[in-house]
């Protein structure tokens, strides 16, 4: 079944970034959609920059698709920073009027509505969560199949340390860094030190990435990559 | 309308054998209000002295009288009622709770007819250890006078049409008179209903108080008495009794969705979809279990809501435990909205036009809220929206996503693409998608930015904002400039960048103790960016000015 509807919708797989340097990474035009991908800060301190990440990538998400994104977060998720502010994420470009909230008491119930809304018909245009539990291979290879179902894309923020084995197609870590000044010196676009620790059928990287709020896209300001490392990847993946 | 009176006794469950009085404080001393059959049998009445009537009986039981335990007791026995009428009115006027009204009118069927109906209610409260007095009639006011009052001939039962004749021998008691009017009718020397009817009624409609002539109307069906039913009537209902008691959720879940079947097809004839509904399940032990589920968009389909049962029963864990089981079910539906009719499915989508499957049925996102809301509870599933006003935490609130039926808030499609020519730009819209950077399009971007404006688009906002303020201590260089450094949770962060201050002044209107708050977006040296202020402002006698951290930018 989840076959059939992955050849019908075709090429409709990727949720593009809008940065190529990025792209040449990943294994398609984008962040693959009906895969999980994790994303977790690089300090705890950094959390919010998480958050600004994920919500940006939904801004994108709601742009380029016409149905609702469904926000899933463990009350504990939630409670060091605070909620997500209705003003600030319309800031971010965000169309609030077409975001859920989901708010739910314990680490099961976050994944079970988080499975729902992935297989719900309503095809939201993006599932986020927000969990502090552990996500094992089991889990995470449900939740990978429920994504596959509608190709929905899918994005996990995990706790800064959780670590250990598990079916995410990609995991970034993002942590903050200066936002861009605009013309009058304002602060004016997020900025973010964005790290491709792992990413199946391609390689790691490291940029510091800017959103753009009107224009709902990312925009690379410099590869931090390791070209070092990166030639070394490049050796292996050819050898 | 047929209306069945149920009369129990207020003294419950103790040895029949022994006489036992329930007692209150009344005139001239402590008075029986209530007394067992054995009591009676003894020679006392209510209203008696407790001092007589221990003259009288010599092993006599007394116990207070507790009205507010009787008239829980009561209700628990209404809503228990409610598997044989949609309609039960526990009546406590003249007597205290003494007893229920049910309006079976369309529903002795159900049960093989009103002596059957009569006979298994009367078997079940004696299960329960109650003596019920029970009688049916066309009106209230018969039916009560017969279950108090009556003979016993005939079952209880007062044929259609039958009430003057069965009224004619009984007391005026029977009419649920004031104690005023009942002794002043018996000074006259008036003492059965029949004897009142003879009369002229014009005479007696001047003379006396309106009640007795109105009370004999109720009776005769002439004037009318509307129950008040002590759950709201539902719309729609379907009710199942079991064979055995049911004890698992798998079952009582089937059973709710054969009556939901039921209820689908009386909805579909009214083109209405039920916005709310109850699960009424009713143990063997007289409790009943009541469970409202309320529906984010109108929907008559049986099987998405028996699935909102089935998660509700899943959160209800042990609450659902019942040792005995449950015997009967019913579903009320309480509240409707006109749903038009519509192909249930579109089997197929029309080939060569791939938007058709990209853009869901909007229904689908209300059944998603309505499957989360069951089991996550209520409240769990919100959407923003923002509210006119200049304090930020004042500025958004979250709202059940369930609560707001209107139309805008997107459900599914059509957001992003309001006109019929954004529609046009849509098909070009889904392979963007794929291939990069999108056009900007500002008149796609639609009405919510308007409604957002306020307090928003010029300043910043955080992303994330905090529960409540949190205090900090911050170090100036000017006592009104902006932070050099803060501690804030123990950290201390140095400030590369402060930009303020935005002032925000308490509402005046409201009468609070708040303070004039100076906002600034403060970025330390690791980039990260915070939303300080300042409550207070320097120069003023009284609080010295605080600090306080607000929310993050992301």
């Amino acid at each position: 079944m989840a076959q059939l509807e992955r050849a019908h919708r075709g090429q409709a797989g990727h949720l593009s970034l809008g940065m190529p340097e990025v792209h040449a990474h990943l294994p398609g035009p984008g962040l693959a959609c009906g895969v999980l991908h994790e994303i977790a800060a690089s300090a705890y301190g950094d959390r919010p920059a998480t958050f600004g990440f994920v919500f940006a990538l939904m801004a994108a998400a709601l742009r380029s698709r016409p149905a609702s994104a469904v926000f899933v977060a463990q009350r504990r998720g939630l409670g060091d920073f605070g909620a997500p502010y209705g003003h600030g994420l319309v800031q971010l470009g965000l169309d609030v009027g077409r975001l859920l909230f989901v708010e739910t008491e314990s680490h099961k119930d976050a994944l079970w509505a988080i499975e729902e809304a992935l297989r719900s018909p309503a095809r939201p245009a993006m599932v986020a969560g927000a969990v502090t539990g552990d996500l094992d291979l089991t889990a995470s290879r449900r939740l990978n199949l429920a994504a596959a179902l509608h190709a929905t894309p899918l994005v996990l923020l995990r706790a800064p340390a959780a670590a250990g084995a598990n079916a995410a197609a990609t995991r970034w870590r993002i942590a903050s860094a200066p936002a861009a000044r605009d013309r009058f010196g304002a602060l004016a676009q997020p900025r973010w030190k964005v790290a491709l620790e792992r990413c199946r059928n391609g390689r790691t990287g490291e940029w510091l990435v800017e959103w753009d709020h009107v224009a709902h896209r990312f925009r690379l300001v410099e590869s931090m990559a390791d070209h070092a490392r990166l030639a070394r990847a490049d050796l292996r993946r050819t050898g | 309308m047929r209306a069945l009176r149920a009369q129990t006794s207020g003294a419950r469950a103790e040895p029949a054998h022994r006489p036992l009085v329930l007692v209150a404080p009344g005139k001239g001393g402590t008075r029986i209000v209530s007394l067992n059959r054995a009591a009676r049998q003894g020679g006392l009445v209510e209203g008696e002295l407790l001092s007589n009537a221990r003259s009288k009986v010599l092993d006599l039981q007394v116990r207070d009288a507790d009205p507010v335990a009787d008239a829980a007791a009561l209700r628990r026995l209404a809503l228990w009622c409610l598997r044989y009428a949609p309609i039960v009115m526990p009546w406590d006027e003249t007597s205290g709770a003494d007893g229920l009204f049910l309006d079976i009118t369309g529903c002795a069927h159900l049960f093989g007819g009103e002596e059957r109906l009569l006979a298994d209610l009367a078997a079940r409260l004696k299960a329960f250890g109650l003596f019920p007095r029970l009688a049916v009639a066309d009106t209230a006011g018969a039916a009560w006078a017969v279950a108090h009052h009556g003979s016993g001939r005939g079952g209880g039962i007062v044929p259609s049409g039958g009430e003057q004749a069965a009224l004619q021998a009984l007391p005026l008691a029977a009419l649920r008179l004031s104690p005023s009017t009942q002794l002043l009718m018996r000074r006259l020397g008036l003492r059965s209903i029949g004897e009142v009817m003879q009369r002229p009624r014009a005479p007696f409609g001047a003379r006396f108080a309106p009640e007795l002539l109105h009370r004999l109307d109720q009776a005769r069906g002439l004037a009318p008495e509307p129950l008040i039913p002590i759950v709201e009537p539902p719309v729609h209902r379907a009710q199942a009794t079991f064979v055995e008691p049911v004890l698992t959720q798998e079952h009582v879940l089937e059973a709710a969705s054969r009556l939901l079947v039921t209820l689908a097809g009386d909805l579909a004839r009214d083109a209405m979809g039920a916005r709310l509904l109850r699960l009424l399940l009713f143990k063997v032990d007289g409790e009943t279990l009541s469970l409202d589920l309320g529906l984010a968009a109108p929907s008559r389909d049986a099987q998405h809501i028996a699935q909102l049962i089935g998660l509700r029963l899943y959160r209800l864990g042990s609450e659902f435990a019942s040792e005995f089981g449950f015997e009967a079910a019913a579903v009320h539906v309480l509240a409707v909205e006109r749903l038009a009719e519509h192909q249930e499915r579109l089997g197929v989508a029309p080939a060569g036009d791939p938007r058709h499957d990209e853009g869901a049925p909007p229904e689908e996102l209300a059944r998603l809220i309505d499957r989360l809301q069951q089991r996550l509870g209520k409240g769990t599933v919100r959407r923003l929206h923002p509210r006119q006003s200049h304090i930020p935490e004042r500025a958004v609130r979250g709202l059940p996503a369930a609560a707001s039926p209107s139309p805008r808030p997107s459900r599914g499609e059509g957001r992003g693409l309001p006109s019929a020519k954004a529609e046009g730009e849509g098909q070009k819209l889904a392979p963007a998608f794929e291939a990069a950077p999108l056009p900007i399009m500002p008149e796609a971007c639609p009405r919510h930015d308007e409604e957002w404006g306020e307090g928003g688009s010029s300043a910043s906002r955080p992303l994330l904002l905090l529960e409540r303020p949190e205090p900090a201590e911050v170090m100036a260089v000017v006592p009104d400039g902006p932070p050099r450094h803060f501690r804030w949770r123990g950290v201390l962060h140095q400030v590369a960048e402060a930009q303020g201050p935005e002032r925000i002044t308490p509402e005046w209107w409201r009468r609070t103790a708040e303070r004039t708050r100076d906002y600034y977006v403060v970025e330390d040296v690791e980039g990260r960016r915070f939303w300080l202020y300042r409550a207070g402002l320097y120069g003023l006698s009284g609080l010295a000015p605080q600090w306080f951290v607000h929310g993050v930018f992301g």
